[in-house]
């Protein structure tokens, strides 16, 4: 028998296998398709982001420390940080306060699918001026955004400080700025920007910053359904001084930044939930959509006219966009409640209204002749116990808040364009979300309240993962517009609405 | 409560039970003598794997028995497109295919009668922890195994014809994924485990060859398409949050994975004693796969409403083309090469997880050894290249494939195989 191998043939076959064993060994690697991080021509190195709730990380109708630690200023400069930016702080509650100014917490469904939340007390916080104020954080700040603020409000002296005495509001006060006031200091919000911007002895010039202000101008008079009289739209020449004002801070220093405009109210799950799960109930237990819907418009208040408007369940905006009214999210206890003789919304009002009535109004009784309702008339049915105006926006309403948010984003195009500045158009960003919604690696994202992943409880304000999204897309012009490679982050990373 | 409907994006059963020679997560693999030549076979009757490759060139083979296996080495990256975190390596799995025939029939008679088993493709992906796609995919585990009786008759010296009758004897799935619902306190999102067996469907296939010459033999065959359907697969969900449990009440699964027909065609050319050429092209029915539907029963999967998913798949017939050859060195030893070409079946923009598919190349060697006259062993290696794949996320939205990830893949497989036989 011959040899099993013979030398010569085995060569070939040995080498075979050591490239065989060597390939094996072989993970393909795979270069990444984006360029490593620069800042191109923007400088991150001391980043400062200005602007209102949503700047801050509020969420689920409250400031708390996990809702700051996935603000969109802190994801952006986690990626700064990747390109030469430094540090970036902002005024977290601490661990112990960690509810900061409380929130909602989602506890469960009711039978019909409606969320059930309940508030997470918060740890301090000024919700009348007498109540303990917040534990004040004096040390270095780089996210400005105060909740609340309106760009109208920008210069108003003493926004941090109870002194002097004057009738509180949220105009004039405002316990989140407070909190990072030194006491007695009567500075503006603009001052306050205007230091940051220049640097102080502890804290480098602002070399680049965002500015996402203005949203409360609007926002305010919307979620109250248009109903309040100290909630209202801010003028436009006035809108557009103070854009200009905030914008030429920014930059005195040779700063650069981006420059947010103002969302559609009318897109947010706040205001396109409650109609349309109302329609379907309504459709559900047979009541026809011809059966009369009477709310009042305008100024809801003994004082004002309460004018009523008499039409049917079919001007409630449903889920496929058909009517022209739309409900708050705070109409929804009050919506079940249609068509029986019930006083619970006005009882409610009552109890608000109280300490601001005047001495001609003692009891619930006589508000309720001032305001020509009867309680034992059908809610919402007749003109006698009408819907209230304030959980309304009617096409009034909604026309004059399209008129008002059109007329900002113009001025804050333009105040942009006057510095050279970059963009971030989130009026088509959240218009596009609220049409189709935006996947996010297989996971899709839509504008729907708590299963759509991006708003949180209170219908306004983002989940962390649509804050995260928020930060990719200004992420995106920034790079567009200073040539910088930034990478973006994965929005899944980030959660949506976490259910019990 | 609504959910959003989950995509469920299983292709799970694609490669395993056709045998197809093109795409897909598949290799050729029975045979070891046809892998070392470039995966070429249907113009040849070297040895049993005919009954495969072409059940009318079974009917020139010799008669006897081999059995062999493999050692699938897969190495697979991923890289996400925008939120570049870094390359993605699964954790590979090894397979291990394997085959077995057996023939029959007189020596110098026209008939054959043969038996075989062959695992057409196993896979395995594991992919990293909380990957960029976890809520398309996030483990894989295929198994299968497919018998086939075959009959072969040579109608003249120069012209043979043979079919054979296939079954999916074993067909196993088990799929994962993470859900995008997540209850609070939890730092893991909701998880989903599919698993099922799928049916034991019957298949065939059919050939003919044209042997003009003892130097030439050409041959053409025809494997039908076999569609695996799992009809009672289990669904396991963890980590679901109390309030969405209404939302996920199915416990079985119905799916069905339409897998292609294949037609082959191929040449052997015999220039001199030592030497064999061969040649094959293959062409793989994909188009069959449009859709990957899921039904789910005894309850909902989703949504209060939601008892299937649909994802798209429109994948597209694939050619692939074979060059191989042999050389007897000595009597005893013989040495094997070859190359092909294999076009993907998975269009740009459609690529999934479970299926990180693109053009491929491969390069093969072979050696045989013979002891005496009947017993032998054959050794095989193939090397498959992927050509590196992309699809970024505008493609996906644009597609509507938006149910999967953006990124680009890029995968190799090594496949060491041995294989003994005794001719009678």
């Amino acid at each position: 028998m011959t040899t099993l191998f013979s030398t010569k043939a085995a060569r070939p076959a040995l080498a075979l296998l050591g490239l065989g064993v060597g390939l094996a060994g072989c993970q393909p690697n795979i270069d990444s398709n984006s360029p490593a991080p620069s800042a191109g021509s923007a400088n991150f190195s001391r980043y400062i982001a200005v602007g209102n709730s949503l700047t801050a990380g509020y969420a689920d109708n409250g400031l708390y420390l996990e809702g700051q630690q996935n603000s969109y200023p802190a994801i952006l400069a986690a990626q700064f940080a990747q390109a030469g930016g430094g540090a970036f702080n902002q005024p977290l509650f601490t661990a112990a306060q960690a509810s900061g100014s409380g929130y909602l917490r989602l506890s469960g469904f009711t039978a019909a699918g409606s969320p059930i939340t309940t508030t997470v007390p918060g740890t301090a916080g000024r919700f009348t001026p007498t109540a303990a104020p917040y534990t004040k954080y004096l040390s270095r700040v780089d996210n400005l955004g105060v909740p609340g603020i309106q760009l109208s409000d920008i210069q108003t002296a003493n926004l941090g400080n109870l002194a002097p005495l004057r009738n509180y509001a949220a105009s004039n006060f405002n316990p989140y700025f407070e909190r990072i006031t030194p006491d007695g200091s009567s500075d503006t919000y603009f001052q306050r920007v205007k230091a940051e911007v220049a640097g102080t002895s502890g804290t480098p010039a602002a070399t680049f910053f965002t500015c996402w202000l203005g949203n409360n101008d609007v926002l305010g008079y919307a979620t109250a359904g248009g109903a309040v009289a100290s909630s209202s739209i801010t003028r436009t020449d006035t809108f557009n001084l103070k854009a200009l004002r905030i914008v030429n801070a920014l930059t005195a220093g040779g700063a650069k930044g981006v420059v947010s405009n103002i969302p559609d109210v009318t897109g947010i799950p706040f205001f396109t939930t409650v109609g349309a799960a109302a329609r379907t109930n309504f459709a559900a237990a047979s009541v026809p959509t011809a059966a009369p819907f009477v709310y009042t418009t305008g100024i809801l208040s003994p004082a004002a006219s309460n004018t009523r408007v008499a039409t049917t369940l079919a001007s409630i905006r449903d889920a496929s966009g058909s009517g022209n009214l739309l409900l708050t999210l705070t109409a929804s206890p009050y919506i079940g409640l249609y068509g029986q003789p019930t006083g619970k919304y006005w009882r409610d009002f009552y109890a608000q209204a109280k300490p601001g009535l005047p001495a001609t109004i003692p009891t619930l009784g006589v508000f309720l002749t001032v305001l020509a309702v009867d309680t034992t008339k059908a809610f919402g049915q007749s003109s006698q116990n009408p819907f209230p105006s304030t959980l309304v926006l009617d096409a009034t309403e909604q026309t004059a808040v399209a008129t008002a948010t059109t007329a900002y984003n113009t001025s804050l195009l333009n105040a942009a364009n006057a510095k050279g500045l970059a963009f971030f158009d989130a009026n088509s960003y959240f218009r596009s979300i609220a049409a189709g919604g935006t996947a996010t690696n297989g996971v899709n994202n839509t504008a729907d309240f708590i299963r759509g992943n991006l708003f949180s409880l209170d219908g306004v304000h983002p989940t962390p993962r649509g804050y995260a999204l928020v930060a990719n897309e200004i992420i995106k012009v920034i790079n567009a517009k200073y040539g910088s490679t930034i990478a973006q982050v994965n929005g899944n990373d980030y959660r949506g609405v976490q259910l019990p | 409560m609504q959910v959003k409907s989950i995509l469920l994006a299983g292709g799970a059963l694609l490669a395993a039970t056709s045998g197809a020679q093109a795409s897909g997560f598949q290799v050729g693999l029975t045979g070891a003598k046809n892998v070392g030549m470039g995966g070429t076979g249907t113009g040849l009757y070297l040895d049993q794997a005919s009954q495969f490759f072409n059940p009318g060139a079974f009917a020139f083979a010799p008669t006897g028995f081999q059995i062999g296996g493999n050692i699938a080495i897969p190495r697979i990256s991923f890289r996400p497109g925008d939120a570049d975190q870094g390359q993605r390596n699964l954790q590979n799995a090894n397979v291990f295919p394997f085959s077995g025939f057996v023939g029959f029939g007189p020596k110098e008679g026209k008939w054959r009668l043969g038996l075989g088993v062959y695992t057409p493709f196993g896979s395995e992906l594991h992919y990293a922890q909380g990957w960029e796609g976890r809520y398309s995919l996030t483990d894989i585990n295929l198994r299968s195994v497919t018998a086939q009786a075959t009959v072969a008759y040579a109608i003249t010296p120069q012209f043979s014809i043979g079919g054979g009758l296939t079954a999916l004897v074993l067909g196993d799935v088990d799929l994962q994924r993470d859900i995008p619902v997540q209850a609070q306190g939890s730092s893991q999102p909701a998880h989903a485990t599919l698993t099922g067996k799928a049916d034991h469907k019957l298949g065939y296939n059919i050939g003919v060859m044209f042997k003009p010459s003892e130097k030439l033999s050409v041959g053409l065959s025809y494997r039908s398409a076999v569609d695996a359907h799992v009809g009672d697969g289990d669904i396991k969900i963890t980590g679901l949050p109390a309030s969405a449990a209404a939302n996920f009440t199915a416990t079985k699964f119905d799916v069905t994975l339409p897998l292609p027909d294949v037609y082959s065609f191929g040449i052997g050319v015999r220039p001199s004693d030592k030497l064999l050429l061969a040649f094959d092209a293959n062409l793989v029915g994909w188009s069959r796969y449009q859709s990957l539907d899921f039904k789910y029963t005894n309850g909902v999967l989703g949504g209060s409403n939601v008892t299937s998913s649909s994802s798209k798949r429109q994948y597209q017939n694939a050619l692939a083309f074979r060059v191989g050859g042999q050389y007897k060195v000595t009597d005893h030893f013989t040495v094997r090469a070859g190359t092909f070409y294999d076009f993907s079946a998975v269009r740009d923009g459609f690529v999934t997880p479970e299926t990180p598919d693109a053009d491929r190349v491969g390069i093969t060697a072979g050696l045989g050894y013979t002891f005496g006259e009947r017993f032998g062993i054959d050794a095989s290696f193939l090397y498959e290249d992927f050509m590196k794949r992309s699809q970024s996320q505008a493609d996906l939205v644009s597609l509507g494939t938006a149910d999967r990830v953006a990124g680009t893949y890029k995968t190799n497989i090594f496949v060491p195989g041995v294989q003994l036989y005794v001719k009678f």
